[in-house]
């Protein structure tokens, strides 16, 4: 077996500490990393660079470390000032995050798709939590999983299934490199062209906010029609997701749905806690709402994490992307079948956030009369998606009864709600009120179904 | 009768710049309140200063006009309110002369009801023209045809009471649709276009193409014997009159209309109908989706053969090409006032389509100069001309070309109740504010802006013939596309010719990432301003842009690179 110098590898645990990808608060204690695996995947003709893959456990956790190697003095413009990325430095070579250096990553293509695919240019996209996406030719992405796990990716699983399945608003799969433990990287289609729903919905809102106009329909950069798509599309998905995976048995489903009703009460009464005041002194109504629901609807395997940013659109529609559901949860919870309302739900929770979020870039003495607006376009574009979603063919048969929908969409919510609170409390304080006006409207808007 | 002023070059439609002209409404040579053909002539200055190379003339054939001449009552003779065969001749020649061609309109579907072709054949059933149109004696034939003008049009048969049946007509009931099935009628459609070939034009604008012949159980459009009667036509024109074009008019979906090039042997241009709503619709919306969905969905076209594209013309804001929401939505921004719908479009003029807001209407200008396609200008336009929704039918944008502040707008020395219809003389579009005299005095004006920008088009042949690719930016805002020419093929500069522009479709001003690695290294030059911007690095090239803004940018090896 191939061998770092040692050196280098009492250096790992204190750069695993410095990646972004990396899950922990801070670096974890060198007693617990292992170099589990190490193989040289490449080395140049002339020997003097190399690119190196290692698996690494670092306590319960895997972690996929792509090094590149070169040569003591050899120029690194491609880290461009990027510290972190260097793991140091021993025997005349030098070792980084082989991902920055567009010939390393040129290799790593070929090495990924056994030889099948190629590339002139490569480059790397920025801003992500737990992987590394490579962009190759403008053609292929190509996504590096940082933090491993056993078994099979959710997104290579369900991607690959759908596609199986007939449904073609996902990127095309075109390499699934993975060993006999885990997936290492997957390979898809680059969307070119293509827009996050985030940014679109961002558009139309700043045009809004800028307008003379009162009213989101007559706005130029109007969303909801992209919002009626959309609906369909995510409808179109969870068909194909259930026609996959199939449906849990009933009583799962039942339990699933009073487990979600019996925390309730506990998490509003920290939330309230979290507030700091009393704040929802009487949720019976909500309880009612919810307890009327005589039965929740199919559960099956969902998104688990849809929302503006993990939508694309493009020339030819809207894409869905990511699998992978919640990366914070633990992999059995995020493939645990769901009612597909949880989905629904998280998407109208991001509309919400979006009219918020572009509220934030204007000055707080405006919010007064831009906060009308807000929510105009918010309930405008929830209408045109539910009206896209309920509106395909074949979706009624997996949901609830036509008058729990809402019910079951509040519910969900509701948990999404005081999922955030927690959330934004820990990381972004300043964003606390967004969730808490969720739960406001939630909670008093419980004894009208919409 | 050969110009002797061009050098060969055949393709030049895949590099011009048409200039639609509306003969009635350009300018009056003879003083008689009509646009006449003398007065186009009278103009070609500013035409040749301005800087387009081709003009696309309106119908005039004699006619009732009872739709702006499109029904055509004699082939052979000029409108004599237009004019005669001299003053065509005249116009022609003095329009190469100054390197400029002359194209005309010409429709093959119909006639005008007043046609002595459609008077004899209408008399009795016996006559030598009985067979030249349509006729059936019950009005059921063809049911799957759809009719085309639904706001007045019942049927597309009328039934005539001196021979006793009903005739065919796609369009009004008073242009009956000739019968192609006819060898005569297909051998005297043939003679026209050579007879105006001769005289020298430099090619036809096919009006109505789709719809030459009938066959039951279809929707007697693009029927394969219309596709070999173009044929036919092409074959002549190769044969006796190389370096002449035939532009097709055909308002369907570009997979649609792509047939009408055939396999490069029957139009050489076909107006690309529905990229032109979209260029509306994605301005207004601040997103390029719009166009980059009918772009990424119209197919390749044949060599030799290019796309005509356009802003507005002398029809409505054509929306058949858009989806009913998108229709609707349309109709809501552009038509908030019911008097602006006609048929199933918009009549209004580009500037008051955009609010007068001059970044727009440079914006959409810089669009339509570099899509792949011909652009098609519509007289006017270049000076941000108005129009007139209280005019009926489509008469609202086709208004006297407004010269100068000066009685009648400079058109006509006629007294102002002669004019066929009074120029715009409000306070924002009246002639007295906006007129050519005017704007060319004023080197801001959006005229000098237009002329700038042909010139700058003429130098690069991409915009013409080379590839287009979308570049692909977060900011759904912003469009950014690479033209890209091998090879430029021009006297000075063989080498390639490369054109990235970048348009801000937003009214607020917008960031932009590019990802332009590819050609890493090379430096983009500005081409209004010719100012060098920063090389291409590995990383995204960050380009911010003014409201409505936009970026032509030449990509060149840099200074010193090129031996």
């Amino acid at each position: 077996m191939a061998a770092l110098p040692e050196e280098l590898a009492a250096l790992i645990p204190a750069y695993l500490g410095g990646q972004r990808w990396y899950s922990g608060a801070e670096a974890p204690d060198p007693s617990l990393v292992n170099i589990d695996e190490l193989k040289e995947l490449w080395v140049a003709d002339d020997g003097t660079r190399r690119l190196w893959q290692a698996i690494v456990s670092a306590g319960p956790d895997w972690y996929q470390l792509l090094l590149g190697e070169r040569p003591a003095g050899q120029r690194a413009e491609f880290l461009h000032g990027r510290d972190e990325a260097v793991l140091g430095a021993a025997a005349n070579a030098y070792f980084y995050d082989a991902t920055l250096d567009s010939e390393m990553a040129k290799v790593l293509l070929r090495v990924a798709s056994g030889g099948g695919e190629t590339a002139t240019f490569a480059r790397q996209l920025t801003a992500e939590q737990s992987n590394t996406s490579l962009v190759y030719d403008d053609r292929l992405i190509l996504k590096v999983f940082r933090r491993l796990h056993e078994g099979r990716n959710p997104d290579v699983e369900v991607t690959t299934a759908l596609v199986g399945a007939g449904f073609e608003h996902v990127a095309t799969p075109l390499i699934s490199w993975r060993d006999e433990r885990f997936d290492l990287a997957f390979g898809q289609e680059f969307l070119a062209g293509g827009t996050e729903g985030w940014a679109l919905a961002v558009t139309s809102l700043r045009d809004l906010y800028g307008s003379e106009s009162r009213s989101p329909e007559e706005a130029g950069g109007d969303f909801a029609a992209e919002a009626e798509r959309l609906g369909r599309v995510t409808a179109e998905m969870h068909l194909a997701l259930q026609s996959v995976f199939g449906s849990a048995p009933a009583a799962e489903a039942a339990s699933s749905w009073s487990r979600l009703l019996d925390g309730f009460g506990p998490r509003l009464e920290a939330a309230s806690a979290v507030a700091g005041k009393s704040l929802w002194p009487d949720c019976s109504l909500l309880v009612d709402r919810f307890g009327r629901v005589r039965e929740p609807g199919a559960y099956f395997r969902v998104h688990g994490d849809f929302h503006l940013g993990q939508v694309m659109r493009t020339d030819n529609g809207w894409r869905v992307l990511d699998f992978e559901g919640e990366p914070a949860r633990p992999l059995h919870e995020r493939t645990a079948p769901c009612s597909p309302l949880k989905d629904v739900s998280a998407m109208l929770r991001s509309f919400h956030y979006a009219a918020r979020h572009v509220l934030a870039e204007h000055r707080v003495a405006e919010w007064e009369s831009l906060l009308p607006l807000a929510a105009a376009w918010e309930a405008h574009n929830r209408r045109a998606f539910m009206d896209g979603y309920e509106d395909v063919a074949g979706i009624q048969v997996l949901l609830p009864e036509r008058g729990s929908v809402s019910a079951v969409v509040a519910a969900y919510e509701l948990d999404k709600a005081l999922y955030e609170l927690e959330y934004e409390q820990a990381h972004r304080p300043e964003w606390v009120p967004i969730p808490l006006d969720a739960l406001d409207r939630i909670i008093y808007g419980a004894g009208s179904d919409e | 009768m050969v110009s002797p002023f061009f050098a060969p070059q055949p393709r030049w439609y895949q590099t011009a710049v048409f200039y639609e002209i509306l003969v009635r409404g350009f300018y009056d040579g003879n003083g008689d309140g009509t646009g006449d053909l003398a007065g186009i002539t009278a103009k070609l200055d500013y035409l040749q200063w301005l800087g387009v190379d081709c003009l696309w003339l309106l119908p005039f054939y004699q006619s009732p006009l009872r739709d702006g001449g499109y029904d055509i009552s004699d082939f052979w003779t000029i409108l004599p309110e237009y004019g005669d065969l001299a003053d065509a001749v005249e116009l022609v020649e003095e329009s190469h002369k100054r390197g400029i061609r002359v194209i005309a309109d010409l429709v093959m579907n119909h006639t005008s009801d007043q046609h002595p072709w459609f008077l004899e054949s209408q008399s009795d059933r016996t006559n030598p023209k009985a067979d030249w149109y349509v006729w059936n004696d019950g009005d059921a034939a063809y049911s799957d045809a759809r009719v085309i003008f639904v706001d007045t049009e019942k049927s597309n048969w009328t039934f005539d009471s001196q021979r006793g049946q009903y005739y065919w007509h796609r369009f009004f009931s008073h242009q009956p649709d000739l019968n192609y099935d006819n060898p005569e009628v297909a051998d005297t459609m043939i003679d026209v276009c050579r007879y105006w070939l001769d005289v020298g034009l430099d090619g036809f604008r096919l009006d109505a193409v789709p719809y030459l012949f009938e066959r039951e159980g279809t929707n007697c459009e693009n029927l394969a014997e219309t596709h070999e009667y173009l044929r036919r036509l092409r074959k002549e024109v190769d044969a006796l009159y190389p370096g002449r074009v035939l532009l097709a008019e055909a308002n369907q979906w570009p997979e649609d209309v792509v047939e009408y090039f055939g396999k490069g042997d029957e139009c050489h241009m076909c107006f690309h109908f529905p990229v032109m709503p979209r260029m509306f619709m994605a301005v207004r919306r601040e997103q390029r989706y719009p166009i980059t969905e009918i772009l990424g969905r119209t197919p390749e076209i044949p060599d030799g053969c290019q796309w005509g594209i356009f802003l507005r013309n002398h029809d409505e804001l054509t929306l058949e090409m858009v989806t009913d929401e998108e229709r609707d939505y349309m109709w809501e921004e552009y038509a908030k006032d019911p008097r602006m719908k006609r048929n199933i479009g918009i009549g209004r003029r580009l500037a008051p389509l955009v609010d007068n807001d001059r970044r727009v209407a440079e914006l959409l200008h810089a669009l339509l100069f570099s899509f792949p396609g011909s652009p098609v200008l519509y007289y006017g336009d270049e000076i941000g001309m108005g129009d007139n929704i209280y005019l009926g039918d489509r008469d609202g944008v086709r208004t006297p070309m407004q010269w100068s502040p000066d009685r009648n707008a400079g058109f006509s020395r006629a007294d102002f109740a002669q004019l066929y219809l009074p120029p715009l003389m409000d306070p924002v579009y009246g002639y007295q504010a906006v007129n050519v005299e005017a704007g060319v005095r004023d080197p801001s004006s959006l005229v000098h802006w237009m002329k700038r920008m042909l010139e700058v088009r003429r130098q690069h042949p991409v915009f013409g013939t080379g590839t287009f690719e979308v570049i692909s930016v977060e900011n759904p805002s912003v469009l950014a596309y690479m033209r890209s020419l091998p090879e430029r093929a021009t006297q000075e500069d063989r080498g390639p010719d490369t054109v990235l522009c970048v348009c801000n479709l937003s009214r607020l001003a917008q960031p932009a990432e590019l990802p332009l690695q590819r050609w890493e290294g090379k430096v983009p030059i500005e081409l209004l301003g010719r100012v060098p911007f920063p090389r291409i690095g590995e990383l995204p090239y960050f380009v911010t842009l003014a409201p409505y803004g936009f970026y032509w940018f030449e990509i060149v090896d840099p200074p010193g690179s090129r031996q």
